[in-house]
This record gives structure tokens, sequence and C-alpha cells, in this order.
């Protein structure tokens, strides 16, 4: 599995929106999930960031999002079923006892449906948007410090990077003989926690020389206006704004 | 110019001197080479001219470093990063960016150059370091010797008149290493750039700088022309360099008293050696 933060270039609709539009976009569209308790509508928010999805050229990505969120899916449809117990009973063991209701399995729909429509469009964000175009319009436009956008983006350009060492390091154990592919998931994480260390030592290590490197680039000098390219609002920006809001609108309403 | 004098430097915590007694001059447009086992000190003395120690990295400082008569210890960094670019050892971790051209105009940006100067110097440099068709590619899917050249690229954007790179090499395959090198010789000698650079690969120095520097234990041990430098070939044994293979060859000729002209410091001139003794040997009926 690649990196699920990973931009995939473009030159969509979506890619050319203004950064913050975005992930502004991306916040109302949760808004939007978390607004309405119909199961059509979660569908049908569902089928529309699909729609967009592959209207950017980043449906393949989506797909392979949603199976990434897969896991916490199965999580709450266990969750929703054990834990609402109401409506029809189906599957009734012999106590009288059912093992799945209605209630039960509507729910699982319903959560199910709704974790994926507020988690999916800031991770499909992250697809259509340089972290470094998110950096340099928040700080311009936002007046957000930079630093703490740096930090942001730091954080988002180590994970591959001390991903990578965390499976150096597993090799260099491997390679002495640890049992990593043991099926016991208990004594897997007992050898796993000690790479914490050489782990936490390393990423010390390039933490600290992207530091040193980012400084001698002039870190320190950089001013909010600094930035090469412009990220203006354009006409675009407004209308996708609109229909979010729109579609907030028709939710609080009607949903 | 750089001017060292008496430098010493000594890590908080730690219990050795890092860098003992050094005292070294640069000029300008100069292309040096610092060799030496890990620990010899080289990387402490490349962070020496950022002014990265004693600023960054805190310990005890002994003596003076100036770069173009700044003092590193009093000047602002912000006066030193303009005229001293570096490249570090650690490829990944000193990138900023994820796209090739960001990671250009990061410095130009913080710097704070007018848009036309940095569309002109980004334009510029992708040329000079013929990486234009890299120009949007993801930092990610490089190989090695090209995010090199971003590196490398990123800094010479800035136009420092003095380069300090750490080992570039490092990481690389002997073909990329040898397009690095000749890139570094390009930035030298077309415009006049000062290259400093660490590196292991002791065929390399040989091939391409003007001046080696070896280092041993934080202490400068030879300094000068690579020809003069690598005959010290017994002093290279004890500190655990290896010398090139000809120059080996060429020292055990000339113990034998078989060879006296100068030390070949590529393949190239250790044929030429090898011919020249040849010839000898069969006028002397050998």
């Amino acid at each position: 599995m690649g990196n699920i933060l990973e931009f995939v270039p473009g030159d969509s609709f979506l890619h050319r929106l203004n950064p913050i539009t975005k992930i502004v976009l991306a916040f109302l569209f949760c808004i939007c999930s978390l607004l309405s308790n119909n199961l059509l509508i979660q569908v049908g928010l569902l089928a529309f960031l699909m729609i967009i999805a592959f209207a950017a050229g980043i449906g393949e990505k989506a797909m392979g999002l949603l199976r990434t969120l897969l896991f916490f899916c199965i999580l709450m449809i266990i969750l929703q079923l054990i834990f609402m117990r109401g409506g029809v009973g189906y599957l009734v063991l012999p106590g009288g006892f059912p093992l799945v209701t209605s209630d039960g399995l509507y729910y699982a729909a319903l959560f199910t449906l709704r974790i994926i429509n507020a988690t999916l469009p800031l991770l499909m964000m992250f697809a259509i948007t340089q972290m470094n175009d998110l950096t340099n319009a928040m700080v311009n436009r936002l007046h957000v410090p930079y630093r703490y956008m740096f930090i942001l983006t730091t954080a988002f350009r180590f994970i591959p990077i001390l991903a990578g060492e965390f499976h150096d390091i597993m090799d260099a154990q491997k390679a002495r003989g640890v049992e990593f592919d043991t099926r016991n998931i208990f004594k897997k994480i007992g050898l796993i926690v000690p790479l914490c260390v050489p782990l936490l030592v390393s990423s010390v290590k390039k933490v600290d020389s992207g530091a040193v490197s980012a400084q001698v680039r002039g870190f320190s000098l950089r001013t909010r206006g600094a930035g090469y390219k412009a990220y203006p609002f354009r006409l675009g920006d407004l209308l996708a704004l609109l229909l979010l809001a729109a579609m907030i609108v028709l939710l609080v309403f009607f949903g | 110019m750089i001017e060292i004098s008496k430098m010493g430097f000594q890590y908080s915590g730690s219990d050795r001197m890092a860098l003992r007694d050094i005292n070294l001059t640069i000029q300008d447009g100069e292309f040096v080479g610092l060799i030496g086992v890990s620990g010899a000190g080289k990387t402490s003395l490349t962070h020496t001219l950022t002014g990265m120690i004693p600023h960054h990295y805190k310990g005890d400082f002994y003596g003076s470093v100036r770069v173009n008569g700044m003092d590193t210890v009093e000047c602002r960094g912000e006066d030193l990063y303009r005229i001293v670019g570096s490249v570090f050892q650690d490829i990944d971790s000193q990138m900023v960016a994820s796209v090739v051209e960001d990671e250009i105009l990061y410095g130009l940006e913080n710097f704070g150059f007018s848009r036309e100067e940095i569309s002109e110097r980004l334009e510029n440099v992708l040329d000079t370091l013929g990486i234009r068709d890299l120009r949007y590619r993801a930092l990610s899917s490089l190989s090695g010797g090209q995010k090199q050249k971003v590196a490398i690229a990123a800094i010479v954007a800035l136009r420092p008149q003095i380069i300090v790179l750490d080992e570039p090499t490092g990481e690389l395959d002997p073909e990329s290493s040898l397009q690095i090198f000749r890139l570094l010789r390009q930035l030298n000698k077309e415009f006049g750039i000062t290259v400093l650079i660490v590196e292991q690969k002791i065929m390399l120095l040989c091939e391409y700088v003007d001046r080696m520097i070896v280092m041993n234990e934080g202490a400068i041990v030879f300094d000068g022309p690579a020809r003069d430098v690598v005959r010290h070939t017994s002093t290279f044994e004890d500190i655990g360099i290896n010398v090139p293979r000809v120059v080996t060859l060429c020292g055990q000729l000339q113990k034998k008293g078989l060879y006296n002209g100068q030390v070949p410091l590529n393949v190239e001139e250790g044929e030429k050696m090898v011919r020249e003794v040849l010839r000898g040997g069969r006028h002397a009926g050998i």
C-alpha cells in the first residue's frame, strides 16, 4: 500500500481550486454527513463523493481509501449489530434471542456510511492538494504562522520516511534471526516494541538534519508574503462553496 | 574566502574534542576535498562554516572561523547563509517539499527575492543542472542521484559563493557519483563557486579536486594538492583510509627503485606509469 495521503497529479476542476477552498469543502462535506440520519441521503452523499472522485481522476485512489477504511467499517457494523437492539429480530437463537435486529442493521449501515462520508472527503482533499500549496495558501491568505504550517507539512513528509526507516530496522532484526512472522499477536507486539528506541533515535536525527537544512536555506527569514506561486480565489471556488453551503442548508431543513 | 585559525570544538556532553587545532585557509574558487574515517570531524568542520556550530550544535568553541571576513560566531546566521550553501548527508530528510520545483523555490522564497528574479533563477538552475525534465516530478519518485542533483540545485539557485557538501555521493552508485562530481567541477569552473566536499571515495577526489585535506581524530593531518597528499600511503593505512590502487602500486614500484615519476591519480595515468616502467625494464634487460 502506498502512502494514503499521497498527492495524485492532475489538472481537473478540483485540482485547480484554491487549496483553502479544498480544505473548507472537505470540512463542509463532513458536516453534511453528520447532519443527516437518513440512510438514502448518506448513500446519495457517498455516490456524489465517488462521482467527484472519478471526475477529478482520483477514482482509483478513492477506492483504495475505501479499502483502507474497510476495517473501521466492519468494526462499526459489528458494534451496531451487538448494541442496537430494537425492531424485528432475525436469526433467532434457540433461547428466543435474535442475533440480528432490524434496528441493528439500519444503524450499522447508517454509521458505516457516515464514517466513510466524514473521513473520505479529507483524505481525498490530500490526494488533490500539494501539501506545499496548502501551506503557502494558508500562510499567504489566512495568515496562519508559517512556523505551524511547517510543522504540519514536515510531519506529513516524514510519515513515509519513518515508515521506510521502520522497515529497514525490522529487516535488520530479521537478518539477526528475530521472528517477526510469528502468529502470536502478543509475541509480535513484544518483538516490535524494542524497535521503537532505534526508530526514535534515527527520527530525531533526521528531523534535526531537516531543521538544519531548512535553516540554512533561510527558514527564519521567510515572511508571510514569501511565495512564488499566487493562490487567487476564482469563480470556481465560489461556485463550489455555494454548492456545499446549499447542501448544508437543505440538509438542515429537510435532512 | 574561508579563514579558520586555531579552532577547536567540543560538543557539550562529549568528553573529547571533535575538532582540534584547525588552521585552514581556503581561497575563492578552490575545489577542496575533505577525507577521513567516520568520526574524524569532517561533518563538524562543515558545520562550523555554516555557523551551525556553535549556534545550533552547542559546545565549547575555541579560535575563530571567518567567512569573507565575517566571524561565524558573531555574525547573524542569515548573512552567512547567503554566502555559504550546504548540502547534507541524508538526502531525504533535507528535502522540504514534495515536488522538485517547490524544493528549488523554497530557499528563493525564503530569501525574499522578487518574483522575476525567482523565475529567472529557477529556469537557470534547471538548465545548469540538466534537470528540466524533472521539474514537476514528485521527489519520492526520483532516484538517489536525481534527488541529490535537486538538493544541489536548490542550493545553487541561491547563488552562494561557497558550497559545502557532506558526502553527497554516499548513497549513490558509481555512475551517479561521477555525474555529481562533474557537475560540481562545472559549477566550480564556470561560476567560480568555491566547493568544499566531504567524500569517502578517494578515486573521485583524486580525479576532481585541486586540493585534498585529510582529517583524523579532529585534526588536519595532510593538506595539499591530491598528488602530494596521497603519497603518504603508510599514514593513510594507519588512519584507515584506502588509497587508490594505482597509488599503492606506484609506492611499491618506487620502493624497488623502478619508478620515480609523478604519482598517478587515475587509471590512465597508472597505465602510463606501468608502460614507462615496463619500457625501462626492457631497456635494463630485466
